[in-house]
């Protein structure tokens, strides 16, 4: 089995790291067992759920489909890379704020959904939101608060 | 699990041919949530991405060719799909979720060959060819005759999809890609695609493809016929949905049964019909 | 004495957001031990079998494999709150397909899976008992046999599959089909729905050196953790200590146990610690999930819509083990006269064992089901008494004083209030659905009152002062996600005059946290709001007391100044901070401050001169909260398909201690209950096999599947005895939605659809048959 895996270097958060992976490894179990990053979800491992959204060069990918190495010299960016020490990033501070969140399970991809998203939208629709969440399930908020923190953030910018 | 990621078309083939229960991966969407359920487990995985000259869309004087590792994200994005063409970017824009649309390849969707997904029929309706290679260099399979059955398709070991292409309907053609699901992003209960032209309000052109209601998606020249030269009156549709009924062979699943998918077939070429009339 | 931003009444951000968003909160699969192992299970490919043999040697050979168990490992113990009638794994026979048989712990997961398929169990098969109608043939096999040995905590009548049967009758509503001027009658049928929280269910053991045991798991209660797994693995509590960390989500499913025994008896086999996180088709597998009931109802009403008889009998399939199915029963039973004053009411219920899954507690607890039925009913009346549907709930409500069925009286009602901000919300909405619709696309709007209770149970807290002035918080409940931690901090630091900031929370630990029953029952703000604020205002009083004295005036001139002060009225410069206070009570006069307060619901129970009661599991419930909902649909006729576009919630909440806490239990309740309506339901197969255990196969509305619009109308009709007037908002934003949903589609395109999920197929059928 081991004979099977290969040295691989992945950029996370902006950081090189060195691994040895298995081929059939997914940056979700890469992350959350080998690095002990475990801000990603595993709602369900079958891609539908988006608790282990990622970032793989700023769009947003399912972490449990993503093989790891596919995913060398590509830019990964998970929920710990997205606030600067206390200072959370808007969509986090909004999502606080605004009631987007409840348990919390769900609200790491939400939260990286909602930022690749407004990166390139700054100021869109509510029902451009909810498109672009829609590949997002949570079972708490009934998803208008989570539409409510990421127009908030759009206002603040276009402000 | 061994993972390879080829260069070439030529390496990619050769390590399918050297390696035992090698598979391969484009944008993992299907395999890798299939590995996951326990459902798969190659003992080698191919990785696509490398393999130059598959990816992205090229327009040529037949009409396009698509890469098999562009993305749905990428074609539903495309403004390339002109001339009836349109019916696979309607259909892009419909799989899953912007996420998986993301990571999702056409040549990885196609290769699974669920009945129920989007692109099967789309190609259809666009009488695409799919091009696929293996040791003895390329071969282009009509889309009609690619799927075999529920999951299994013309690609014979050893092959790997590496394009699709698809010829230009007539010009003033238009494409509509239309399906009942049980919740937004869902796999279809029945989906139809649909490539009318109009000349006046009469019915020039008509290539009709439905999914979900067989093993592998439902297309008969006789059903396109019966709408060819039409007014695409409520009969003319109800007549080219009762040649479809009858050669439709549903199952029972969550989605729905077997009675409820051939009553939907009628119901969904209309909604088509409808949606390109308001477009023509 | 109000306190801007943090105190009762404002929106104060959840204060457990931040690690949220941030990803650093903790759940259970994020947890990890020196040390640790694995596990993994091996689950029944049987319904109905009887275990002849285990062979785990292969898999005890396996590297890396450090134990197996099996039921011949444990204490023939059975569990169970109102039945006991569950061990702790199979033993002797599996009931359902999927129940947990064996259990592996290994040094990575894989290995535990893979030994866990190297375990060979031989299985004489049973008849299975799959339906209702299978289970209640006296004919059938019996699934539990020896169902009459079994310890009730209640009496109730039972026989062959049939567990449990309650009723409940006021009036003489034999005597009274032949007054009424209309009666409608109907069937209805409800699914199998699954909790769905995020986060599957887990837990992680880690034995002790004096012979006990540590478990973190998902769960809603820490203190019924501890108990039941004491119990089963016959070990003192002083022995097992329950932990929690973050929990994603629970909606009743994580109420009772799931995997924490085999955990438990996991570590201590191999004296590891040793966690076990399910795949979510495992967790839909093995859990729970809410009752499928069989409701036939009948209603009578007067020419001028006065409702006076109800008839309801009900059969709920509670799958192979009881669980706390005889109270979803009793209460089911129990609420199905809906809101109305219908002085002539019988309802009679049964709880039958199936093969299946066991049914469980699920948001609103039999309530949705019932709701259906009686909601459906009262637009029927209306409809052939040619009469508003507002009219005649209104004319039959229930209100302040009246008393509730068995004679409980309802001391706070906001009922009407909530049908009259209903009405101001909707205001030309029906006719604005009239005028968009088009010959395929109808729409419609559907209205449905409901009812609900929050006074259950017992809890206690403890709020101890800091010598700096900040207070430590503790109670023992548990935050499934709906914020309860924020909500009781609010408390404190209201009735303290401090910042929120000031209050810290305990997370819940047997071990030191006072005894809280669980997060339930849509109990927590009234029930620990009301233990909370109770300690709080404790440690008031003795700060009053010091600062009596060292100020050297009586308590009755004394004031709480904001920020932390107790100062003499009229006098600003005469005040000490409470870390003055704290400073003198902990080196000098009395001791550490530190207020308790413990409490139990001790409302009236039923009155058995007013109705006849029986099998009912428990009797000591009151607290009513009342709603009125209502849903805007679009029915495409051609297809059944069915969208919603709007929502109106109105709930009486007593007092909203977090106005937008409250409105985030009511959106999430609704689109809950929308999923209830329109697409979820759990399949079984003709082997008893459930067919869609993945997301791919069982659907939950995802964003584009519901409304953006979803209007919350908070009325607050203060209950006397609830903290601030508060009672329990998190179940009934969900209890109207199903009978709201099939109004809608009534009041759109004229069918009646009688079976819960409304799925497309259902409706064209339902138009196909109607000839529409």
């Amino acid at each position: 089995m081991s004979t099977d895996k290969q040295v691989i270097t992945l950029n996370i958060n902006g950081e090189s790291i060195e691994l040895l992976l298995d081929g059939g490894e997914t940056l979700l179990e890469t992350v959350r067992e080998q690095l002990g990053m475990t801000g990603s979800k595993r709602g369900c491992n079958q891609g539908v759920c988006g608790a282990c959204t990622m970032l793989v060069d700023g769009e947003p990918v399912r972490g449990c489909l993503a093989l790891s190495s596919a995913c060398s010299d590509r830019s990964i960016t998970t929920i710990e890379g997205i606030a600067d020490g206390l200072n959370l990033s808007p969509i986090q501070e909004a999502m606080v704020e605004h009631g987007g969140l409840q348990c919390g399970f769900c609200t790491s991809g939400m939260v990286l959904t909602l930022s690749a998203f407004l990166a390139e939208n700054p100021k869109p629709t509510r029902e451009q939101v909810r498109h672009a969440l829609s590949g997002n399930l949570c079972r708490c908020t009934g998803y208008t608060k989570i539409v409510h923190a990421a127009m908030h953030v759009a206002e603040a910018y276009s402000a | 699990m061994k993972y390879f990621e080829p260069t070439s078309i030529d390496e990619a083939v050769a390590i399918l041919a050297r390696e035992d229960d090698a598979r391969c991966v484009s944008g993992g969407a299907t395999l890798v949530a299939m590995m996951n359920a326990d459902l798969l487990s190659p003992s080698t995985l191919v990785g696509l991405r490398r393999v130059s000259g598959i990816e992205g869309i090229t327009k040529n004087q037949q009409g396009l060719r698509i890469g098999a590792m562009t993305t749905h994200a990428t074609i539903a994005k495309s403004g390339l799909f002109v001339a009836g063409m349109n019916v696979i970017n309607r259909a892009a824009n419909q799989i899953a979720h912007p996420p998986i649309r993301n990571m999702g390849t056409i040549g990885g969707s196609i290769s699974h060959a669920d009945p129920a997904a989007d692109f099967p029929t789309a190609l259809i309706a666009a009488n695409a060819s799919i091009e696929v290679s293996g040791m003895d260099g390329q071969r282009l399979i009509p889309a009609d005759e690619f799927f075999l059955g529920y999951y299994e398709t013309a690609v014979a070991e050893n092959e790997f999809v590496t394009a699709i292409l698809v010829p230009k309907g007539p010009e003033n053609a238009v494409g509509e890609h239309v399906k009942v699901t049980r919740v937004d992003g869902d796999f279809a209960t029945v989906s139809v695609s649909l490539v009318l032209a109009f000349n006046e309000n009469q019915c020039s052109y008509a290539r009709i493809a439905v999914g979900a209601v067989a093993a592998t998606p439902l297309h008969l020249d006789e059903a396109d016929a019966v709408l060819t030269d039409s007014a695409l009156t409520d009969e003319d549709i109800d007549n080219a949905a009762a040649l479809l009924v009858k050669a439709s062979d549903p199952i029972d699943d969550v989605r729905g049964s077997a009675n409820y998918r051939r009553a939907l077939i009628p119901r969904l070429l209309k909604r088509a019909v409808s949606l390109l009339k308001t477009d023509a | 004495m109000s306190m801007p931003n943090t105190a009762v009444g404002h929106d104060v951000p959840r204060i457990d957001g931040r690690e949220k968003a941030t990803g650093a909160a903790a759940f259970i699969d994020d947890m990890s031990l020196p040390g640790m192992l694995y596990g993994a299970m091996v689950f029944s490919d049987y319904a109905h079998a009887r275990i002849l043999s285990y062979d785990t040697s292969e898999a005890l050979k396996l590297p890396g494999v450090k134990a197996v168990i099996t039921g011949d490992d444990f204490d023939a113990v059975l569990g169970g709150v109102f039945l006991k009638d569950e061990p702790p794994i199979a033993m002797g026979k599996v009931r359902y397909l999927g129940e947990p048989v064996a259990a592996v712990a290994a040094t990575d997961l894989k290995t535990a899976r893979l030994a866990a398929q190297l375990i060979n169990i031989e299985y004489e098969a049973l008849p299975n008992v799959l339906s209702v109608d299978e289970a209640l043939d006296p004919k059938s096999t019996l699934i539990h046999e020896d169902l009459s040995d079994y310890f009730r905590l209640k009496p109730s009548s039972f026989e062959g599959n049939i567990l449990w049967k309650a009723s409940i009758s006021e009036g003489d509503v034999d005597q009274v089909w032949s007054d009424c001027d209309v009666i409608v009658e109907g069937e209805f049928q409800t699914q199998a729905q699954h909790h769905l929280y995020m986060e599957p269910c887990g837990a992680l053991a880690k034995p002790e050196q004096n012979g006990g045991i540590t478990i973190w798991s998902s769960c809603q209660s820490v203190f019924i953790v501890q108990q039941k797994v004491a119990d089963y693995l016959q070990m003192p509590m002083a022995k097992v200590r329950s932990l929690v960390p973050h929990v994603g989500g629970g909606f009743g499913g994580k109420g009772g146990l799931h995997i924490q025994t085999l955990v438990a008896k996991l570590a201590m086999t191999c004296s590891r610690p040793v966690k076990m996180t399910l795949t979510r088709t495992e967790d839909f597998e093995i859990v729970r999930s809410r009752h499928p009931i069989r409701i036939r109802m009948k209603t009578g009403a007067k020419n001028d819509g006065t409702l006076i008889a109800r008839e309801i009998d009900m059969v709920l399939d509670g799958g192979a083990y009881a669980d706390e199915s005889p109270a979803v029963l009793n209460w089911a039973v129990f609420v199905a006269r809906g809101p109305y004053n219908i002085p002539n009411v019988r309802s009679n219920g049964q709880l039958v064992y199936t093969n299946k899954l066991r049914a469980g507690p699920y948001r609103g607890f039999g309530n949705p089901q019932v709701t259906l039925a009686g909601e459906t009913q009262i637009d029927e009346i209306a409809q052939k008494l040619d009469m508003d549907g507002f009219k005649l709930r209104q004319l039959n409500a229930v209100k302040t004083n009246d008393a509730w069925i068995g004679g409980q009286n309802i001391d706070a009602c906001g009922f009407d209030a909530c049908m009259t901000g209903m009405l101001e919300a909707t205001a030309g909405a029906e006719a604005e659905a009239a005028a968009a619709s088009t010959s395929n696309k109808r729409r419609g709007i559907g209205y449905s009152a409901l009812t609900h209770m929050c006074g259950i149970q017992s809890t206690s807290a403890e709020v101890h002062l800091r010598a700096d002035g900040s207070v430590a918080l503790v109670t023992g409940v548990v935050d499934i996600g709906q914020g309860s931690n924020t909500i009781l901090s609010q408390i404190v630091a209201d009735s303290l005059a401090i910042p929120v900031e000031r209050v810290s929370f305990a997370a819940p630990d047997t071990d030191s946290s006072p005894y809280n029953w669980k997060t339930a029952a849509s109990r927590t703000t009234y029930m620990s709001g009301r233990s909370v604020l109770g300690a709080a205002v404790n440690v008031r009083e003795q700060l009053f007391t010091h600062a009596g004295e060292m100020l050297e005036c009586a308590e009755h001139d004394l004031e709480l100044r904001e920020g932390g002060f107790v100062g003499v009225k009229g006098v600003a410069d005469a005040q000490l901070s409470f870390a003055q206070i704290a400073g003198r009570a902990m080196a000098c006069v009395g001791g550490p401050i530190a207020g308790t307060d413990t409490l139990v619901f001790d409302g009236p129970t039923l009155d058995p001169k007013r109705a006849i009661v029986d099998g009912f599991a428990f009797t000591n419930v009151g607290i009513y909260t009342f709603g009125m909902q209502a849903v805007e649909v679009e029915v495409d006729t051609d297809t059944g398909e069915v969208k919603v576009l709007r929502v109106w919630s109105a709930h009486d909440v007593g007092r909203a201690i977090n106005p937008a806490m409250v409105d985030g239990q009511v959106h999430g309740g609704v689109v809950q209950g929308l999923g209830l309506a329109l697409t979820e339901e759990m399949v079984w197969g003709e082997n008893g096999n459930l067919i869609n255990p993945t997301l791919m196969d069982y659907k939950i509305p995802g964003i584009l599947d519901v409304p953006d619009f979803i209007q919350s109308i908070i009325i607050e009709a203060a209950e006397p005895t609830g903290p601030y007037g508060a009672k329990g908002m998190a179940e009934n934003s969900l209890v109207g939605i199903p009978a709201a949903v099939s109004n809608a589609i009534a009041n759109a395109c004229g069918v009646r659809l009688r079976s819960l999920p409304f799925t497309s197929e259902r409706v064209l059928r339902a138009l196909d048959a109607a000839g529409k």
